[in-house]
């Protein structure tokens, strides 16, 4: 007969799931919101969401540092905090870009913004455990809304880029289960800290399969946050989705993935296992190089954008491999200046953004789209031109400092090499941002008469969104010795 | 007296911000009343510090809040006002008040109105900043504020050519000399780990004499930019493209006497140099009689003006030179007075001949303007240092300076220089005041300037009368601060003689200008005109053509070939190698992302293997 089985209640510490439920029963209300009411304006949804993005972030400041919850799989630690809390400020800025002025497909459903909800939902638990089984479920939970989230701009191209990313999603699901099997049967734990221990324990035999579970994690993750050469999808998925959700992609959900993965090989690494670090070493240098000479032959700026971000991506998983707490606090520093800069990037694309405007026969926003847009729009092309500069890393601009900080931590650990590959790729990168530049500042206009496309979608949110991003650009001198601070803490309250 | 203080510093400031932000609206005349009383509050504010510390009042030490605080090096942020500042401070502001009142009227049709007015009191605030800085490096920073203001208002007028070439030409020729006195001050902070002044001056007796000797040297560097002495002297007549109250403000009582106030500031350390001090006075000379020699022939009203500015600094520095640093800045306040106004009289005279600068096409104006007539002759009456005038008191203070210490062919110098003087500013006030009024030939119609631009200097009026009687009051004064001079015994025995001779020499070149004009129209005749002397002066001694032909073409040159030869062949071929061969590294391998789906996925696979082999070759070698 079976022995009945009771848990206390306190024994869960369900406080610890909060954030995550407010988020989700935000997605429900929306839900029977519109069961009861169709047609209902797309601002409501807006409002409510960022609304339960609210609630979401206080939940997550109130939250008890170092306590785990819900039979242990939940583990709140400083780097689940902060990095939540990233997450959630850079998703309630970019779902303002859905206040823009034309009106397109996706915002019409109800379910867009549900989707965004869970989505965030499956972020958190994401980086709130250390539990693969539970990792994999956020996982799976923020992808499949994301693809779906992605199909609603009901484009051609963005069936395309969905389908794309689906499959290859799927794919670097398989890899992950199957890595996990390995960990459960080297181990016969799916906690990470168990798995840690019990590898170490046993010296790592057999040494052949710790390696093949690493490699299938490494593919996974590299695939999230398209590293070279898993990063195939990536610019044509942004091409596919909206410059609203582009510039979501390319900041919240590598937030997500890079906390999985200083998880789980910082770990690796501390144990001991060079190879890893080698490896990581050379997707590192890969990634940084690769996808920024790539970003020099694009046409179109979105795809160029796609490039650099899986660059800075590249940056930061330096980080990531040299693991010192230095590095570690640069991983969110260089993080938030980068989503605030890419914010501001892509917004600029989204209020360009005109439907049955065409530029080119393939690409929404090709280079030309931009020429001589000072003399058209000059606060829009300094604007522009700002964000540019920035993401080329210019004193005394934002990303500039997360290079620095980046690249000094690298210095103090004693990757010269890998220092120096960081700055030459910092001067290639200057290369393609300033080509837009160039095109804004100094080339004939050729798309029209007055400037009014470049605005053609903007809204007052919009242009606040624009106006908070140039600002935490043009200030972030003052801002980053306290977001150091900040997320120094946070990372020495991990552990990390 | 911390009040008094901060309200004289920032009320400046507070006046350009407040006109900054109408810069690019139409003309209000707001931004002008308003500016102009904030400087009259900063003049009020100087004034009761003035009268706190006439009174035997503490000096007023403040150190606002800590500005560079990087290792050893510690620098305040502080101000001082003592006796010396607070003279400073008093003419400054008083000058100021002025030209800001004359502006309103001066300025009245000009589309810049607002911006005039923000850049004139940003000038002010950077010119208190300058005198009140309780360290080298303040000074440096008002330093630096004062150069970019003048640049900004000689290119007031920034559509015209010459405007904007002038401006550089002073910007640049003024960056030179600072990169001597940054030099200098760097020198400072090495050896005396220190740039407060009272720090560094309580060391200089005990340091080695070669190190103050080149400090002193390069600190002058930067003292002959602002200052305009030769060589460094081509801007400032080239300056006078601004419009006329810029000239009277910066060009002629307050920024160019920058120079002169830091040597005066730092006496303790010149006076410990009296080989450098032996220079500076001997290049003052040098410069009072070359400029004068310029000013005899020149036809533009204006320039005749800033040549007789140059050859007055001159005297200061000779004063200064000489050790007798109270005489200098006495100097330096009654040429304020009187050469503010002289300048305000030539901004009436231009506004009323629609800008003509040419003096030979004047003439018999008194009878339309008696006004600026008399406060013209009044101005030009003190500058030739005719008693009872302010010009009289101080010019021969320098003269006995000059005699007393066995300089005897400074003195000469001086003395000629002053017969000339007296002979040009005569010579301007006779072509356009007296004879025949050849402007209507020209087809002008003069009128007198408004009723309160002449009120407005009225007060530089009678201070450029009756300052020269304060000069006991005045040496009590500064000498709280600045060192004595000891005249000597046999001094007292000639000193009437001297006057004599000086008056002399100043009567009989006036009696000339007077009696050449009357005798005959335009003062030089044509075959004088034609005589080398006279073309060599016309042509400033050909300084700026041998400047043009020494230093710029051959840099051009320089310049041209290594553009051609150096960067495009050298630097430029590298950088477009490098960048043409990422490009085609780019375009080489941008197949990789064909956005064929079955391709992505090999590549993730093919990546996966990769790793795979790696790491088996890997286990199997560690084993």
């Amino acid at each position: 007969m079976l022995e009945k089985i009771t848990i206390p209640l306190e024994a869960l510490n369900l406080p610890t799931l909060i954030p995550m439920l407010i988020a989700v029963a935000g997605g429900l209300t929306i839900l029977v919101v519109d069961l009861f009411k169709k047609d209902l304006d797309k601002s409501l949804y807006i409002v409510l969401s960022i609304l339960f993005l609210t609630m979401d972030l206080g939940a997550v400041f109130d939250l008890e540092l170092n306590q785990r919850g819900f039979f242990n799989v939940m583990l709140i630690d400083g780097i689940a905090v902060i990095s939540q809390i990233v997450m959630i400020i850079a998703s309630g800025l970019f779902i303002l870009f859905a206040f823009s002025s034309q009106r397109f497909h996706e915002y019409r459903y109800p379910e867009f913004f549900a989707l965004f909800l869970f989505m965030t939902a499956g972020f958190q638990f994401m980086v709130a455990s250390d539990n693969l089984i539970l990792i994999f479920v956020g996982l799976e939970t923020a992808s499949l809304s994301l693809y779906t989230m992605m199909v609603l701009h009901n484009k051609d191209k963005s069936f395309e880029a969905a389908i794309k990313y689906f499959t290859m999603g799927a794919m670097a699901a398989g890899f992950y289960a199957f890595s996990a099997m390995v960990f459960y049967g080297l181990t016969g734990s799916v906690e990470l800290y168990k798995i840690f221990e019990v590898l170490h324990m046993r010296g790592f035999e057999p040494m052949i399969l710790v390696l093949v579970a690493s490699i299938a994690m490494l593919v996974s993750f590299g695939f999230k946050l398209a590293v070279v050469p898993f990063h195939t999808w990536g610019p044509d998925v942004y091409e596919g989705s909206s410059a609203a959700l582009a510039g979501y992609i390319s900041v919240v959900p590598k937030v997500a993935g890079f906390v999985v993965v200083i998880r789980i090989f910082e770990g690796l690494i501390n144990l001991g296992i060079d190879w890893i670090e080698y490896i990581l070493y050379g997707i590192v240098v890969l990634t940084m190089t690769l996808a920024n000479i790539w970003a020099l032959v694009q046409n179109d700026v979105k795809r160029m954008l796609a490039y650099s971000s899986i660059s800075h991506a590249g940056f930061v998983m330096a980080a990531i491999m040299i693991g010192t707490t230095q590095a570690n606090s640069g991983i969110f520093l260089y993080w938030i200046l980068f989503a605030f800069t890419n914010l501001g990037a892509f917004a600029m694309l989204w209020v360009s953004h005109k439907r049955d405007a065409k530029y080119h026969e393939r690409f929404d926003h090709p280079f030309e789209k931009f020429s001589g847009m000072v003399r058209l729009m000059p606060v829009g092309a300094v604007m522009m031109g700002l964000f540019m500069i920035t993401l080329a890393g210019v004193p005394p601009f934002s990303i500039f400092w997360g290079k620095v900080y980046l690249i000094s931590s690298a210095v103090n650990a004693g990757y010269i090499v890998l220092a120096i590959i960081m700055v030459l790729n910092s001067a290639i990168a200057a290369y393609y941002y300033l080509k837009l530049v160039v095109h804004m500042f100094l080339k004939e206009p050729i798309t029209g008469r007055d400037g009014s496309v470049y605005m053609a979608n903007a809204s007052t949110s919009l242009k606040v969104v624009l106006g908070i991003a140039a600002f935490f650009t043009i200030a972030s001198i003052f801002f980053v010795s306290p977001i150091l601070d900040f997320t120094s803490f946070y990372m020495a309250m991990s552990g990390f | 007296m911390e009040l008094f203080l901060y309200t004289a510093l920032f009320a400046p400031l507070a006046g350009s911000l407040f006109a900054g932000i109408f810069g690019a609206s139409p003309k209000n005349i707001i931004t002008g009343l308003v500016t102009s009383s904030l400087i009259f509050l900063s003049f009020v504010s100087s004034l009761f510090l003035f009268v706190h510390l006439y009174n035997g009042g503490e000096i007023v030490h403040v150190e606002m809040m800590d500005w560079i605080m990087a290792g050893d090096l510690s620098v305040p942020f502080g101000f001082v006002v003592d006796n010396v500042s607070s003279t400073m401070m008093l003419v400054v502001t008083l000058v100021s008040t002025v030209v800001h009142i004359y502006s309103m009227g001066y300025m009245e049709h000009d589309k810049g109105f607002n911006r005039f007015f923000s850049y004139l009191s940003a000038f002010v605030f950077s010119m208190m900043v300058l005198v009140m800085s309780d360290n080298f490096l303040g000074l440096f920073i008002g330093w630096e504020g004062v150069g970019l203001c003048s640049w900004l208002l000689i290119g007031f007028w920034y559509h015209k050519e010459s405007a904007t070439w002038a401006a550089n030409e002073a910007f640049i020729m003024n960056r030179i000399a600072d990169l001597g006195m940054l030099i200098g001050i760097f020198l400072i902070y090495w050896n005396f780990g220190s740039l407060q002044y009272d720090e560094v001056f309580s060391q200089v007796a005990e340091t080695d004499t070669t190190i103050l000797t080149w400090i002193g040297i390069f600190l002058f560097i930067g003292a002959m930019g602002k200052s305009a002495q030769f060589p460094l002297h081509t801007w400032l007549a080239d300056a006078m493209e601004g419009p006329t109250p810029v000239s009277a403000l910066i060009h002629a009582a307050t920024m160019v006497t920058a120079g002169v106030y830091l040597v005066i500031r730092a006496n303790e350390l010149y006076s410990l140099i009296p080989e450098v001090g032996y220079f500076i006075a001997s290049l003052g000379a040098f410069v009072a009689f070359f400029a004068a020699t310029m000013a005899l022939v020149n036809r533009d009203i204006k320039r005749v003006i800033a040549y007789s500015t140059l050859s007055q600094l001159g005297y200061m520095f000779v004063a200064g030179g000489l050790g007798a640093y109270w005489i200098a800045l006495f100097h330096l306040a009654t040429h304020a007075f009187f050469k503010a106004l002289l300048f305000l009289g030539a901004g009436n005279v231009m506004h009323a001949m629609d800008d003509e600068l040419n003096i030979m096409k004047m003439g018999g104006m008194r009878k339309v303007m008696g006004w600026t007539a008399i406060l013209m002759i009044v101005a030009s009456l003190a500058l030739a240092g005719i008693y009872p005038f302010a010009g009289f008191f101080s010019k021969d203070k320098i003269l006995e300076v000059a005699f007393d210490s066995n300089h005897y062919i400074l003195w000469g110098v001086l003395w000629v220089t002053a017969g000339l003087t007296a002979f040009y500013s005569f010579r301007v006030v006779m072509l356009v005041f007296f004879g025949k009024e050849r402007y209507k030939d020209f087809g002008f119609h003069p009128h007198e300037a408004h009723k309160f631009m002449l009120w407005a200097m009225s007060p530089l009026a009678v201070l450029a009368i009756i300052a020269g009687f304060f000069e006991h009051q005045f040496y009590n004064f500064v000498t709280g601060v600045l060192p004595h001079y000891n005249f000597s015994e046999e001094i007292h025995h000639v000193v009437g003689q001297l006057i004599l001779v000086t008056t002399g020499i100043a009567l009989t070149g006036i009696g000339i200008a007077v009696f050449s004009n009357m005798y005959r129209e335009g003062v030089f005749s044509t075959v004088l005109q034609n005589n080398f002397i006279y073309r060599f002066l016309d042509n400033q001694w050909y300084i700026p053509k041998i400047y043009d032909e020494v230093f710029a073409k051959p840099y051009i040159e320089l310049s041209t070939l290594l553009w051609n030869r150096v960067d495009v062949k050298i630097v430029d071929a590298t950088v477009d190698g490098i960048a043409k061969f990422l490009h085609t590294t780019g375009e080489k391998t941008r197949g990789m992302q064909s956005g064929n789906l079955s391709h992505m996925l090999r590549w993730v696979v093919a990546g996966f293997t990769l790793l795979l082999v790696l790491a088996v070759v890997y286990t199997y070698y560690s084993i």
